[in-house]
């Protein structure tokens, strides 16, 4: 039974004196009708880079604005002044942990333009690059789930965990995570037979890593607890709002990228897509782990069955090593819009090139990455919820903000 | 595949506490620690880690390569009896697109990553300080390594020093030379001889001949032996019938 | 005149003083120096030593500085990690309590504009009374600053009076987290108090009186943890509410509601405020060993006399805590109301048949 007394409120003060996007008359109404405004702004230990402008009554989420663009580093207009060859360590930098991933959107991108065919070879490492970021993000994603529900030693694990990947990476290309390794007509480098043994024996002892940050996080009661039907996504909702990738599929929604329009080596080695029905936060956290395993298979299988063979397409040149001015430094591609769909770490992506065909620095690229896309589903996914569960479902759905500023 | 269902039966739930706390005993007892203690001990890195970049100067021609393909125009070129390059480290971000586009190997990679520099002027690093490696100062004691098998990853230690100054092997790039592919479109507009560094392009006088016959006198530029490839004629040839073509 | 005063003074501590047969000859030797026999005689008075030094002030003073290095080791460890270690290498980081205390100091405690400034200064100051207080009645051995039958009471009912400091402090900072912070420790003292007394009223019931010293005589044969397993447990989870150790911190939320009620103390306040926490745990684990652990009973040794009682007690608790230490790098947080919940459905549930089981038992024994 609620009763109603009539004060007379006014809204603090310094909610004028502060700069919000949000409508002053917005404002007074928030407080006339006894709701509490919070901000979670950018400086805030758990919100990202993002201010959250969030309404309560008591303790229950009423309404959740968000105000992104306070990392928006205008990659797009950056790219237009520079040589195709040069964009590429610009536009593998939104996400750093899932560069490969970018690199190969932008790189298809290219290559559907010139018409380049890729060999057999060069396909497998990318594919295997692309996994390995794949991991190394669903574990960063892991990690800061785990912070936000106030469990350290869940934070640690999945950091210790990717130092391995790192080092795979470090071995297979030379550097660690960004690196600019995937260039139109292929990868830059062979990579020799002792690398390939030592990622594969490093997959077994992820796996074996893993175990221990099952037993000690996945499986732990205050975790399912917390995250057991919380923000749940319905199957219909989760297609209206426009939700991508591993939070589409852990509503019930069959839908990858690999699989409606597969590139790379991804149709010669067999898996499996992960799939949930229910929605809610522990839905979304468990497909991700699914996919952890299933892409430590994709890995294994590309090393044993890899082909012999060339590197780098021979339209391109013959060796890269001294000649990659003379083969990149002016690329001109012909007149018109390209467009590749890429499966990112955390959904779909998608790459455009518009070229005038004269001039060798592109007229414009746009790039739309996935947490943009998701972050309605996000915001509605937050209603009726209470307040201590924003965080639990920031973390689950592992939102990235400079991913979705670009 | 559908993930597994979760079952919340109280038996279910006490089994994973004690999990839980299994796994927390465990690993209070016999921690499995990967912690490197820098710079007491240094980790060995892999071999092709892209680190400071060495520049020999007897192999570079000046072609300005590297200095047009860097994505963060992190190389300016410094006049001394010719242009050679030096890399801003304020600005570099270890791609090594400029150690691939070397045509002489000049340019090469080491695998030094953790430099230090006393203020923001002497991070732009001048052509006669990267013809060598910097001065080493060495705190380290023991070499740490990750060891990866099957089973397990764990740190090994070692108490030998790593030999830092081992620079990459360069691998032999064939030489390359100028050459006109369409000696008729010449305009004769001198642009390339004006441009070449090393003076390597002359004049010189020929006949004009159609069909076996002698019309006219005119001039065509010649490529002489001094050239050393570098490209920049090619780049400014108007008609662009100039191409580098690999010399025995 | 002053030497009749000073010899009656003399009179007086020696007559209540601490037998240790271990370091008597230099006692002996010491009370005949004039000036130096008042300050050994005070400090070998019993309740000053109970008091001051074990199980008191200074003893609290070095289990703090070994609680904050150990729990960040202990935590490290499990972490795949090492913990501080650069502060004395020798010792492996032994003080780094002490750097941080340091570092406090000279860092500037701002009081903002809008905070209620007389309440907000005093406050962490104030909010020492109850949790310095129970020091004066809590026994060991021989040892005791008042001996009264009522001390397990007292103790109980001064440890309900500092939460109230608590949500005075968040309210005193005039912020929206801060205001936060203390609805939550308001609602967190509802669902641990009620369990937690009727935990401690069954063992009262058990032993047949409120006095430490009755408790410790009856656990002679067995501990009380086993003569009432239900109560230990329903203790050891309303221990770790009411100090808001993981898995209920929840009105310190460092991610949600950024540090909840301490957001705006910085500089010597914010140590004040961080130690709150840690003193409360060591009267509650004072007060779980004399009620569940056999108190200061344990292996009698003839050189050590009086001094054995307060040892006992301090190397239990410290195992106690030791233990409790491990607990915060395994769990993740509750949300308020499942802590609700499970509290007034769950725990009271348990605690009213630990109560059933306590009167049963002390009718029996």
């Amino acid at each position: 039974m609620e009763i109603k007394i009539d004060v007379p409120v006014e809204p603090p003060k310094e909610l004028e004196t502060l700069f919000l996007p949000i409508p002053k008359d917005y404002v007074e109404d928030v407080y006339k009708k006894d709701d509490f405004l919070i901000l979670v702004g950018p400086q805030h230990p758990g919100s990202g880079h993002m201010r959250l402008i969030v309404r309560v009554k008591g303790d229950i989420i009423q309404e959740v604005i968000p105000d992104p663009g306070y990392v928006h580093r205008s990659m797009e207009k950056l790219a237009e002044n520079r040589l195709y060859i040069q964009n590429i360590p610009l536009v593998e930098r939104p996400a750093i942990m899932d560069s490969a991933n970018f690199n190969l959107g932008y790189v298809r991108a290219i290559e559907t333009a010139l018409d380049i065919e890729v060999p057999e070879r060069a396909k497998f490492i990318r594919t295997i690059l692309a996994e390995l970021c794949r991991i190394g993000t669903h574990l960063y994603d892991a990690a800061i789930l785990a912070v936000f529900l106030g469990h350290t030693t869940g934070f640690m694990y999945p950091f210790g965990i990717r130092e391995l990947i790192c080092e795979a990476l470090a071995r297979m290309t030379g550097a660690r995570f960004t690196s600019s390794f995937i260039i139109p007509g292929g990868v830059r480098r062979d990579v020799d037979e002792r690398t390939l043994r030592w990622v594969y024996d490093a997959t077994f002892a992820i796996e074996r890593r893993l175990k221990s940050f099952e037993r000690i996080f996945i499986k732990n009661p205050t975790v399912i607890a917390r995250l057991r039907e919380v923000g749940v996504l319905s199957k219909d909702e989760a297609i209206l709002y426009g939700v991508v990738g591993p939070f589409l599929r852990a509503s019930g929604v069959e839908y990858d990228t690999r699989i409606v329009e597969p590139y790379e080596a991804y149709e010669e080695v067999t898996w499996d897509i992960v799939t949930a029905d229910e929605g809610d936060g522990y839905a979304r956290f468990l497909v991700r782990v699914n996919e952890v395993s299933q892409s430590l298979g994709i890995i294994r299988q590309c090393i044993t069955s890899m082909p012999e063979g060339r590197y780098v397409s021979e339209q391109i040149c013959d060796d890269v090593k001294g000649n990659f001015f003379d083969a990149y430094g002016n690329l001109v591609l012909p007149a018109g819009e390209y467009t590749t769909l890429t499966e990112a770490a955390r959904g779909t992506l998608l790459f455009t090139i518009v070229s005038d065909g004269e001039s060798n620095v592109p007229y414009r690229v746009r790039i739309v990455t996935p947490g943009w896309l998701y972050l309605r589903g996000f915001m509605e996914s937050l209603k009726g919820e209470r307040l201590a569960d924003l965080q639990a479902i920031y973390g689950s759905f592992g939102y990235f903000p400079p991913e979705a500023d670009r | 595949m559908k993930v597994e269902k979760i079952s919340r039966s109280p038996i279910a739930e006490l089994k994973r506490h004690v999990d839980v706390i299994q796994e927390a005993f465990k690993q209070a007892l016999i921690p499995d620690r990967i912690t490197i203690e820098y710079p007491r001990e240094r980790r060995k890195y892999p071999d092709n880690l892209r680190g400071f970049i060495v520049l020999d100067k007897s192999k570079c021609i000046s072609c300005f390569r590297c200095a047009q393909i860097c994505p963060a125009n992190a190389i300016q070129m410094g006049f001394y009896d010719n242009f050679y390059p030096s890399v801003d480290y304020t600005k570099c971000i270890f791609c090594h697109f400029c150690v691939e586009s070397c045509p002489t190997g000049a340019l090469s990679g080491s695998n030094l990553h953790d430099m230090a520099f006393k203020s923001l002027e002497d991070m732009k690093v001048k052509t006669t300080q990267m013809m060598r490696l910097p001065t080493i100062i060495r705190e380290d004691k023991q070499t740490v390594e990750y060891f990866v098998t099957k089973r397990e990853w764990r740190l090994v230690r070692r108490k030998e020093l790593e030999d830092l100054s081992v620079l990459r092997i360069i691998p032999k790039i064939k030489p390359k030379r100028a050459f006109c592919e369409e000696p008729e479109s010449c305009l004769g507009c001198r642009q390339c001889m004006e441009v070449c560094p090393h003076d390597a392009i002359v004049m010189e006088r020929c006949e004009v001949t159609l069909e076996g016959e002698v019309v006219g006198k005119g001039c065509i530029l010649k490529v002489t032996e001094k050239c050393v490839g570098c490209g920049l004629c090619v780049r400014q040839c108007p008609m662009k019938i100039l191409t580098l073509k690999e010399v025995e | 005149m002053i030497n009749e005063i000073i010899a009656t003074l003399i009179e007086i501590f020696s007559s209540n003083s601490m037998q240790i047969p271990l370091i008597q000859p230099l006692v002996d030797y010491l009370m005949e120096i004039p000036l130096l026999n008042i300050l050994v005689a005070l400090i070998l008075w019993r309740p000053f030593f109970a008091v001051v030094i074990m199980p008191g002030l200074i003893v609290l003073m070095l289990y703090l500085l070994y609680i904050v290095w150990f729990e960040r080791k202990l935590t490290a460890r499990i972490q795949w990690r090492v913990g501080p270690l650069e502060v004395a290498r020798p010792i492996r980081g032994a003080i780094q309590a002490l750097a941080d205390g340091l570092r406090y100091f000279f860092q500037e405690a701002i009081v903002h504009r809008d905070a209620h400034r007389p309440y907000f200064v005093q406050l962490p100051i104030l909010a020492f009374i109850p949790i310095l207080l129970p020091i004066a009645f809590i026994p060991a051995g021989n040892a005791v600053g008042i001996k009264t039958p009522y001390a397990i009471q007292l103790i109980v009912a001064f440890l309900a009076l500092i939460p109230i400091t608590i949500i005075a402090i968040g309210w005193a900072s005039n912020n929206r987290f801060a205001f936060v912070g203390s609805v939550r420790e308001a609602l967190m003292y509802v669902a641990y108090e009620i369990p937690f007394i009727i935990a401690v009223i069954s063992m009262i019931y058990l032993y047949g009186s409120g006095d430490p010293y009755v408790a410790v005589e009856k656990q002679s044969l067995l501990p009380g943890a086993i003569l009432n397993p239900i109560a230990f447990l329903v203790f050891l989870i309303t221990m770790l509410m009411a100090t808001s150790r993981l898995p209920f911190e929840i009105p310190e939320a460092d991610q949600e509601i950024a540090f909840g009620p301490f957001v705006e103390y910085s500089g010597m306040l914010f140590g004040l405020v961080m130690v709150l926490a840690y003193e409360k745990l060591y009267i509650m684990a004072l007060l779980f060993v004399i009620l569940f652990l056999g108190g200061w009973n344990g292996i009698y040794c003839d050189l050590l006399g009086d001094l054995n009682a307060p040892l006992w007690l301090f190397i239990k608790t410290i195992v106690v805590i030791s233990i409790l230490a491990i607990v915060r790098s395994m769990y993740a947080r509750y949300r308020i109301d499942q802590t609700l919940r499970y509290s007034f459905s769950w725990l009271i549930a348990f605690s009213i048949v630990a109560l059933v089981v306590g009167v049963v038992a002390g009718w029996i024994v």
